[in-house]
Order: structure tokens, then sequence, then C-alpha cells
């Protein structure tokens, strides 16, 4: 405990240095921004800023402040356009529509929007004193990890990836291996060998973690919109002035409670983030409403607004978790800010809160600070976000293309790098068109080299032999639950179907 | 059938990479049970099945792109491919502009609003990642002749 108090004590020290306490004042301001700009979320958000956040020359630290208060400033902008365009910014605002719009409708889109800032923040925090909490005690217990543990832990994290994202397993397995492939790209850290580098010297380091996040996220984002470009003005309701009251605060205590909760607990498993907790999360509340939830349920019920958007806040936060303590990313998004992480030469893992403390306490503690700014940006200047909306689509699409275009030239200033992440946008836009997610794909190529040295480390201890991937605890354990994760949801359906033919 | 030919073109792909695996990537000696080749040709093995089972049974849906659809696609991507080309001759600037504006205008907004929207991003793009943060980005070789072109002649 009293670890903790220090670790905090650190990290609100850096986190309260007036700098990077504007970062995340500006990273906030700037992730609400885009997660309101409606078909821009969090994923997209990081990905086409990631590269200007890195040509700045921040101190580590204070980078990943700034990126993460855009991560969960998105998370939380979400909602707004969800609930006045019905338009979700991305998957994980899908469900806040549900109710929300309905709301909105009927003429309260000003209580809509203030409960689910609360309901937000409320699950923001909660997130981010349980992983206060249980941060550095996950942290301890991976210290012990041997290289045969942390195989098991990847085959768990892809496990429970294929899974619960996306809505095919095989596809969301194949799209983790095109990221494990890409990985493979470039020189063998331990034998010096090149591979797949066809004698291309640009290619001899692998290809670089920006280009492909750009690619993938920012450049197929802007086809995307190309192709759904919709003409004209998109009709946004306007903000009235209809507020929160303490009477649906109280009323849907507990529902903000249970949502968060599971929210954070869904946002640790590895691979899952926002968009599966913010479903689980409305599931439970209407099964908990019963037969009087079915009907109010999706016609503007606060119950179902504050859900999800608890929710998906407590996911962000959880998606940290395993993120800081064992290196393995909960999100796409979190893989992202791994991927940022390691550009700055900082490997996070458990040693990361002993080695460089500055780094994880500031980040922690820079959540405290930015979830009680999100409220206070939030409450009063929802107005303005919400006519930042009305930005024709016309004007959005080239700037991002200006943006992903400027973040990807300031780092070494090669234009071929400006035709690669364009064509790699070629290539994320057909997966997607195809019903790849592409969160797998980024999460197999940060997590590629990893999880390659782990087995070759294991490997070489036990001389060759491949029983030492499975003969301690920790790992069968592991593998029980990577089998679990992947059984369970396929034996819980036929339970559903067997009782629906009934 | 998109599916299909989108998984048939990965198992090309895959066994293209599964047979360098084999035969070119060897460490010309190695201590490790693992060499450099081992875990490509896993990854190989995994995803043959994988690909193998969407070309079974595909389940996207049809991959249904209206006509005018894909020629402002393939119009965004050649603009996209002109202004990286643009990029280090003309400089941000120039080349912004350009972009800019003819993107806006290909997507259906008012003129004057295009020529605003390619002007401001460029000029206030360039003052602002430049001066402002400090970033690099191309002055372009053209501006720069210019620029010399002028200074030369007022010397």
């Amino acid at each position: 405990m009293g670890d903790i108090f220090g670790g905090l004590a650190t990290g609100f020290a850096v986190a309260l240095d007036p700098f990077n306490l504007m970062l995340v004042m500006l990273g906030c301001f700037a992730g609400t921004l885009i997660g309101a700009l409606p078909g821009l979320g969090p994923i997209n958000g990081v990905a086409i800023l990631l590269p200007i956040a890195y040509g700045l020359g921040f101190k580590p630290e204070s980078a990943l402040i700034l990126l993460a208060g855009i991560y969960y400033g998105a998370e939380y902008g979400g909602r707004i356009s969800s609930i006045l365009l019905n338009v979700p910014g991305d998957s994980s605002a899908v469900m806040t529509t549900l109710d929300g719009h309905p709301m909105a409708l009927k003429g309260e889109a000003g209580r809509a929007l203030s409960i689910s800032a609360v309901a937000s923040f409320i699950g923001g925090s909660i997130s981010v004193v349980l992983m206060t909490l249980f941060g550095p005690l996950l942290a301890s217990v991976a210290v012990t990890f041997s290289p045969g543990n942390y195989v098991a832990l990847m085959v768990f994290a892809f496990a429970s990836l294929a899974s619960l994202v996306g809505k095919s397993t095989v596809k969301t397995l194949l799209g983790a291996l095109i990221g494990l492939m890409l990985a493979t790209i470039g020189i063998d850290a331990n034998t010096g060998v090149p591979r797949y580098t066809f004698g291309i010297p640009d290619l001899l380091a692998g290809i670089d973690f920006l280009i492909v996040v750009v690619g993938l996220f920012g450049m197929a984002e802007l086809l995307h919109l190309v192709e759904q470009q919709v003409k004209g003005h998109m009709k946004t309701l306007p903000v009235d002035k209809s507020f929160v009251s303490m009477a649906d605060i109280v009323k849907v205590r507990w529902t903000i409670l249970r949502s968060s909760l599971i929210g954070f607990f869904i946002g640790v498993l590895p691979g899952t983030g926002a968009s599966v907790a913010s479903a689980v999360a409305y599931g439970t509340e209407k099964r908990i409403a019963g037969a009087e939830g079915a009907k109010t349920f999706g016609t503007g019920d606060v119950r179902g607004l504050a859900a999800p958007e608890a929710a998906n806040n407590a996911a962000a936060g959880g998606a940290m978790v395993p993120m800081l303590t064992l290196g393995i990313p909960g999100s796409g998004t979190t893989a992202i800010l791994l991927g940022a992480l390691l550009m700055f030469n900082v490997q996070p893992g458990p040693l990361m809160f002993t080695q460089r403390p500055e780094i994880a306490w500031g980040l922690i503690a820079s959540m405290y600070i930015g979830n009680v700014a999100l409220l206070v940006i939030n409450l009063p200047l929802v107005g303005i976000f919400a006519r930042l909306l009305t930005i024709p689509q016309h004007y959005l699409t080239p700037l991002i293309a200006i943006l992903a275009f400027v973040g990807i030239y300031t780092i070494v200033g090669n234009p071929h790098d400006l035709f690669l992440i364009t064509l790699l946008g070629i290539f994320g836009w057909f997966l997607r068109k195809l019903e790849f997610s592409l969160a797998p794909v980024i999460l197999g190529f940060v997590l590629g080299s990893l999880f390659e040295n782990n087995l070759r480390r294991a490997l070489s201890i036990s001389g060759g032999d491949w029983s030492i991937l499975t003969e301690d605890a920790t790992s069968v354990v592991l593998y029980a639950l990577a089998i679990i994760v992947v059984f369970l949801p396929v034996w819980l359906s036929r339970r559903a179907r067997r009782a629906a033919a009934d | 059938m998109a599916d299909r030919i989108f998984a048939g073109f990965l198992l090309l792909v895959t066994l293209a990479y599964g047979y360098i695996a084999l035969t070119v990537i060897k460490a010309p000696f190695q201590y490790d049970p693992l060499g450099p080749e081992s875990w490509p040709r896993i990854l190989t093995l995994v995803a043959i099945p994988c690909i193998l089972l969407i070309l079974w049974k595909p389940d996207a849906e049809p991959f249904a792109v209206a006509k005018r659809t894909w020629f402002r696609l393939v119009l965004m991507v050649f603009l996209l491919f002109a202004y990286a080309e643009l990029y280090e001759p003309l400089g941000f600037i120039l080349s912004t502009v350009i972009f800019g504006t003819i993107v806006a205008l290909s997507l259906g907004a008012p003129r004057l609003g295009a020529v605003g929207f390619g002007l401001g991003a460029g000029v206030f793009g360039y003052l602002l990642c430049v001066t402002l943060m400090d970033l690099n980005l191309p002055d372009g070789e053209i501006v720069e002749a210019a620029f010399d072109l002028i200074e030369g002649g007022s010397d």
C-alpha cells in the first residue's frame, strides 16, 4: 500500500508539472474534439496525431500523457455525435446511440449529454482507482514471469482477441497473423539475418510502426469517409437547456457502478477494448431491468445511456493495465500507445513501475487529472463541441490527409513514406470492407517481436525441448483460460439457442 | 466472392512467405534451437488453415460499391499519390493549397469555400507546424529556386 502512495506521489509530481498539466488539458480537449467528429474515433485520432506528437520532441512521459489524454478524451467525446447525430464516432460509441439519440429526439439532448458526461466521469474514475490498486500488484506478479509464461500469455491474448473482437474468429486471427508477419520484416535481432527485405535498404530496420499505424488507421479511415460520403450537412439536434438532475444520478448509480466494473475487467482482458465492454454492459443492464426494461430500453432510458458510457470509459482505463504491467496492450488504441513507448525506447512491462516510475505513475496520475478536466471541459462547453459536428465532410476528409502527411513526413523527411501510407491505407480499406477488424493487425504487429523472442528464449533455456512451454502452473492456467475464452461464448450461444428453442 | 479473391491473394502471399522461410532465410551459424526461419514457418502453418477456412466458407457481405463511389475512391487515391509526388518539389504550402482545394471541390464543397480551405490549410498549417511547433516540412524545390532567382536578381 505504501508503495502505491509513494508511486502516486511520484506520478502527481510529474503530472502537475505545468507543462505536463497543459498537455493533459490539451490532449483532453483535442481528444473530445476528435471523438465528437462523426467517423473519427479514438484509434484514428491517436493514429493520426501520434507522429506529430513524436515529431515535437517531448520527453517520453510528456508525449505519452498527451496521447493518453487524446485517447480517453476521444472515448469521452464519442458520445456527443452518438447522441446528437445518431452517428457513432467509432464502435465503442455504438451502444450510446441506442438510448442517447431517442432522448435527444425527445428534446432532452442537454440532459442526455450531461448524464453521459457524469457516467463517463464515474466510469473513468473507478477504473483509474482500480488501475492504481491492481497495476502494481499485477506488475509484481509479472516480474516473475518466465519466457515460457510470456508465450502462454500471448496465446491467451490472441485467443481472447479472436474470440471477442470482430464478427468472425478466423478473420480476427488472420488479421493478427498479418500483423505478426509484417513484424518479421527486417533484420532478425538475434542473428543479424535479414528477413523479407528483398535487398531494399529501407526495409532493413523493419516497417516503421508509425507508417503502419497511420496507413492502416488514418488513411483507411479517410478512404472509408470518401466511400460513405454524405452530401451536404448532417442534421444535428440542438443542445437544449435541460440538465442532469440529482434524481437522475441516484436512479442510475448502481447501473454506473456495475457497468464501470464490467468495463474495467473487460478492458483488462488483452485484446478486448471499449466496444466489447459497452455492448456487454448495455446487455447486462437490459437483462437486469427485466420486462419493464425491455419496453423502455432503446426509447431513451437513462440507464441504457449511462451503462455503455460508464463501461467504455472504464474499459479505456482497464486496457491500460495490461499494457503498463505486462507490455501487452488491452486494445487497439493501447497497442498504438505501446508502440509509441517503444519508439521512445521505453520497454513497457513489469519493470516499468520500478525502472521508469515517472512514466508509469505519471501516466496514471495524469489520468486522475484528465478525468476531472474532461468533466469540467465537457459540461459547460458541450455546445461548442456540438457545433463542431457540423464541420462538413468535404473539409474534414482533406484535413485528415494533410495531418497524416505532415505527421509522416516530419519523422525522417522521406517522401517515399507518403506513398507507403497511401498503399497501406488502400490495403486497410479492403480489409475493413471485407469485415476484418484492423485492431488485431496492429496488435499482432506490436507484439510480434515480443512473442517470437520469448518463444526463442524459452526454447534456448530448455535446449529445444518444447515441453518447457507447458511445464509450470502459470502457463497451464493461461492455456486453460485461452481455451475457456474461445469456447465459452460458443457454448453460451448454443445454450441460449437451445433455451430459445424449448 | 470478394472474400474468396482476397483469401486467394493472401494464400499466394502466405505461400511465398512460407517458401522464403523454408529456403532463403538461414543463419550462417547459431547456438539456439530456434533460428530466424522458425517463427515465420510457424506463422505460415497457422495462417494457411485460417485462409483455407475463409476460402471454404466466405462470409462477407457482397462487395457492393457503386460505380460512382469507385470513381470517387480512385480519384481520391490518385490525388493522394499526386500530393505525395509533389510534396517535396512544390513544398508544403503550394502542394497543400492545391490538394486541399481539389479534394474539397471534388467532395462537393462550394467553390469559394474550397479555395478558402485550401489556402487556410496550406498557409496556416505551415505557420503552425514550422513556426510554432518547429516541425520539419518541405519548403519546396521550386519555391527555393524562385527565392534564389529573386535574391540573385536583386544583387
